[in-house]
């Protein structure tokens, strides 16, 4: 994350770009404003003005007609993109409220994030920011608690970088136990615990890599007195697809399929980061889905950790069976009073909403609402989808209690994964966040490069902070 | 069609009683009478099998001895209709729909209706109705014990004038529905598109003003892109324009200034091969279906009709047929549109919404209607989007969204709003025309809306549009409540409804 100083005044420095945020139609100073109407810049967001002045570059970045905090996180994440190679990059914040100046920051902060471990020679790019700002003081706890999201949402694309090689589900559950030291208790289930716990899910999907599934156990015990919202995440560290293989074009890209579980436990570390009194707990279930002389195979059975039998139709539907585990875990030994799900699930809700908007399900009407607004407010936004009657009648089996997916041409899995996973829900207010298309970016946008998103962790901070600090909900 | 009448109750002496009965619910009226002459044992049999009333539940009792020997219902059906708290017409439809299968074998039935409200009467009638439409015109050798045999149903309620005339605009609106059902059941080579007009034409009894385009005045309107699509086939394409002028024209002959009309647009490809884009072989055959929304249209303008709506409303329906052949369309290929726009044609199977522009232009220019709402099975992605309960919805305005929201809920034919947005419009973005007709596999149905939505805000400025893409619910593959495993006429009685509700005097 680059390091962020809140500063009075610029440093007289030529090598460090300063970027004015200009909302559409403000006036400027005379040197600048003769420029910009000769560029017709105008404010106009998505607008960017670079001028190299004698006291160094200056960026004019349109922040349009901003009216939410999103709005200047984005002009701030202009600001980062336009700043180029330079190393150390100011933005102008003075005369703006607090939170707008912290928000512009934290745009820069998502859009200048990059995945340099592998590379000898990174290309050079911003590391540091300078906030210029009328007091430093009244904008630093709102940067703090602005922070706190952008670290979380930067450790969930931290770990989702990660190739499969590296970030195994032994690796995995070692980088959360690092979370231990902002004051999150984190518990792993080796194979042995998963074995007594019954979660015959998970175990089938991770039987056959070197390295074991495990169920990382995140908790926040916040201040309040309440039962814990609970994050579930599908941390699938590859995913070959298993017996039922996937197509070897584009295969690398499964080294995502943890997303889900990143972005609940960039989640849980924003919510410590800012000292959330909301108690929080995460449930991630890692395992690598891997082909092997002892993987489960289309038409095993399989026994849950709810006792329900699933008779397995598709190995590569592996995510519903590790994720109903983890539910099943969460609602039985948790007690949470609300449960959400992100998990990178089917490519059904990526041929449904393409790349704009993650597949929102669940069963309950206010929780999913909520989930909506939060997601609507940092631009990571959700579209309702329908769990049918007919999708659950696609899921009764000849042998088992239920199918794990549907067979046939032109299904619609993404309504049949959750119709699954409800069967797993228990009674809890539960929502189920399908990832697949919003995980990673195919190109910049205006919080984020080309690669992982983060998506969900700053949803879920702001869920929690909107609806969920307070002892009584629902 | 079933021949339904409205009587006053009366016990049968042969055929089918039917006893719809809530849950908990006494037996009463002519069930009453029935266990009564049955000295009590049909109370008793209904009992011994638990049958409570509740929705879903059924009990067939055979040929029932009656006191005195007399002649007698050969038998008695009861059926459940759940709670009386939630005895919605909906609901009653559906029971009514679940009765079908459990009387097909007798020539008459009588329904105890005496119950049910008149205008639930008359659903129940109408949810029977639905479910009794069967497609036989090509059985030549069917055994004649095989063939249904109903015919007549009497529905028995002590208000037999209320239900009457609550059923005489649902029959006009099953008699659209049936009329959509049998032109997406036809085989293609049967119902190629000059056929499809043909048959729109003889709507005009119906008091609808036909018009029907070939391809020369297509050709001198412009309409590149539909035209396109059908040169590679050896049979000509159509646009028919219904229009029913109920509102303004032709309600007892006085004529009134007309009114801006509602606009209904079909998707109406005969068969879709796929073009040189060819489809795979394995369900091809489905691909006769591929007209489902323009039969939804003329079933829908026909359910106006039929019911002399008091609404001014037009119904344009593109007519083509997708082959590939030496003068077949390319991939490639760029055309023009009736809006000026050009097309990029990438995908020869992306074909319905080269149609549908043509059609949604002309149609917004001509006629300048309050909204436009066009019905097309679209695309596979929105089967896979949400599968064979919904239809996808989309639309540039949330008040006629709602609104047809709530209309296809009423009559058991769902839409789901789906999303649009500039970002999805980029990927239709093409680099040597004004846009592509296919924007990849992500969000494909969104993308297809996105296209279509470019031939909406053209000219005359935006205009309150829905796009219903009913690929995966033009088809049932198998029964349910109110529709027989086929073709369904999805959005023949959304549309009626729509305008009952909204658009009527």
């Amino acid at each position: 994350m680059l390091k962020v100083k809140l500063r009075r005044a610029p440093r007289l420095d030529p090598a460090v770009p300063r970027a004015i945020p200009v909302t559409e139609g403000a006036a400027l100073a005379p040197p600048l404003a003769a420029a910009a109407e000769a560029a017709r810049f105008t404010g106009r967001a998505g607008q960017v003005l670079d001028l190299p002045m004698p006291e160094g570059r200056v960026l004019l970045i349109g922040a349009g007609t901003p009216r939410r905090a999103l709005d200047w996180e984005m002009a701030g994440g202009a600001a980062a993109a336009a700043a180029g190679k330079a190393e150390r990059l100011a933005i102008e914040a003075r005369g703006l409220a607090p939170g707008d100046a912290a928000a512009l920051a934290a745009g820069a902060c998502l859009r200048a994030w990059r995945f340099t471990r592998y590379q000898e020679k990174p290309e050079p790019g911003p590391a540091a920011l300078d906030l210029i700002l009328d007091d430093p003081d009244a904008v630093a706890p709102h940067w703090d608690r602005a922070a706190a999201a952008v670290r979380g949402c930067l450790l969930a694309r931290d770990l989702t970088a990660e190739p499969g090689n590296r970030l195994t589900p032994k690796e995995f559950a070692a980088r959360l136990k690092d979370l231990s030291e902002h004051g999150i208790a984190v518990e792993v289930l080796g194979r042995k615990r998963l074995e007594e716990e019954g979660l015959g899910g998970l175990l089938a999907v991770g039987r056959a890599a070197a390295q074991g599934p495990r169920l990382a156990v995140l908790r926040w015990p916040g201040s309040i007195e309440a039962r814990p919202i609970a994050f579930i995440g599908k941390g699938i560290c590859f995913d070959t697809g298993g017996i039922s293989i996937k197509p070897a074009a584009g295969m690398e890209e499964m080294r995502s399929d943890m997303a889900g579980a990143a972005a609940c436990a960039g989640a849980m570390l924003a919510l410590a980061l800012r000292r959330s009194p909301a108690p929080a707990v995460a449930v991630l279930a890692l395992a690598e889905n891997a082909v092997g002389a002892d993987a489960y195979r289309p038409g095993d059975i399989l026994r849950m950790g709810s006792g329900r039998t699933v008779e397995v139709v598709d190995t590569d539907a592996e995510g519903r069976l590790a994720l109903a585990d983890a539910m099943h875990y969460a609602t039985r030994r948790l007690q949470p009073r609300a449960m959400l799900d992100l998990a990178t699930l089917t490519g059904a809700i990526v041929t449904a909403l393409g790349h704009h908007h993650a597949g929102l399900f669940g069963n309950d009407a206010a929780l999913l609402a909520e989930a909506g607004v939060a997601g609507e407010m940092v631009g990571e936004p959700l579209w309702p989808m329908p769990i049918g009657e007919r999708h659950r009648e696609d899921l009764r089996s000849d042998i088992a209690d239920l199918k794990q997916c549907a067979t046939g041409r032109f299904l619609p899995d993404a309504c049949h994964a959750a119709a699954f996973l409800r069967e797993f829900a228990g009674d809890r207010p539960w929502a189920h966040l399908d990832i697949a298309g919003v995980a990673r970016r195919a190109e910049a946008a205006a919080l984020g490069p080309k690669g992982p998103s983060g998506f969900g962790v700053r949803l879920l901070d702001k869920l929690v902070s909107l609806y969920f600090e307070e002892p009584e909900h629902h | 069609m079933l021949d339904i009448a409205f009587v006053k109750p009366a016990l049968p002496r042969h055929g089918a009683l039917v006893l719809p009965v809530a849950e908990d619910g006494r037996l009463e009226g002519l069930a009453q009478a029935i266990d009564a002459a049955s000295g009590g044992a049909i109370g008793r049999a209904l009992a011994a099998a638990s049958f409570k009333g509740r929705k879903g539940q059924n009990c067939t009792i055979w040929a029932p001895t009656l006191e005195g020997g007399a002649q007698g219902p050969s038998r008695i059906v009861a059926i459940g209709l759940g709670k009386p708290e939630e005895l919605t017409p909906e609901a009653v439809e559906a029971a009514g729909g679940a009765i079908l299968p459990l009387i097909n074998a007798e020539r008459e039935a009588v329904i105890a209706a005496e119950a049910l409200a008149p205008a639930l009467a008359a659903s129940l009638a109408m949810g029977l109705l639905l479910r009794s439409y069967r497609f036989d015109r090509y059985r030549t050798t069917e055994k004649e014990e095989d063939k249904p045999k109903l015919e007549r149903v009497a529905v028995a309620t002590d208000a037999a004038p209320a239900a009457k005339s609550a059923w005489a605009p649902m029959l006009a609106v099953a008699e659209g529905v049936f009329l959509a059902r049998d032109l997406v059941s036809e085989p293609p080579n049967v119902l190629n598109p000059a056929e499809m007009a043909e048959r729109c034409r003889s709507l005009e009894r119906l008091g609808l003003q036909v018009e029907v385009l070939g391809p020369k005045e297509m050709k001198k309107l412009g309409f590149g892109a539909l035209l396109g699509v059908s040169q590679g086939s050896a049979n000509e394409p159509r646009m028919v324009v219904m229009q029913w002028l109920g509102a303004s024209g032709n309600n007892g002959g006085k004529a009134k200034k007309p009114q801006k009309p509602v606009a209904f647009i079909g998707k109406g490809v005969t068969f879709d091969t796929g073009g040189i884009s060819i489809k795979p072989a394995a369900g091809m055959e489905e691909m006769k279906f591929d007209m489902a929304g323009a039969g939804a249209v003329i079933g829908a303008m026909a359910a106006l009709a039929g019911r002399k709506a008091k609404v001014d409303a037009v119904g344009l329906v593109g007519l083509v047929e997708n082959m590939p052949s030496g003068t077949a369309q390319r991939p490639g290929d760029v055309v023009k549109t009736y809006s000026g726009q050009t097309v990029e044609v990438i995908n020869t199977d992306a074909e319905g919404r080269l149609v549908l522009a043509d059609v949604l232009s002309y149609c917004q220019e001509r006629f300048q209607p309050r909204f436009m709402i066009d019905l097309a099975t679209l695309t596979g992605a929105i089967i896979i989007s949400l599968g064979h309960e919904h239809a996808g919805l989309f639309s540039n305005d949330d008040e006629l969204a709602q609104r047809i929201l709530a209309a296809g809920k009423a009559v058991a034919e769902p839409c789901w709003r789906m999303p649009m947005g500039e970002a999805y419009d980029k990927q239709i973005k093409s680099d040597i025309a004004d846009m592509k007709n296919v924007g990849g596999r992500p969000g494909g149905s969104i993308t297809a809306a996105q296209f279509l939505q470019r031939f909406v805000n053209t000219k005359q400025g935006p205009m309150p549009w829905a796009h219903l893409d009913i690929a995966g619910t033009a088809w049932a593959s198998k029964d349910l409540p109110v529709v027989p495993k086929g073709a369904t006429g999805f959005g023949v009685r959304l549309l009626d409804r729509l305008v009952a509700e909204h658009y009527e005097g």
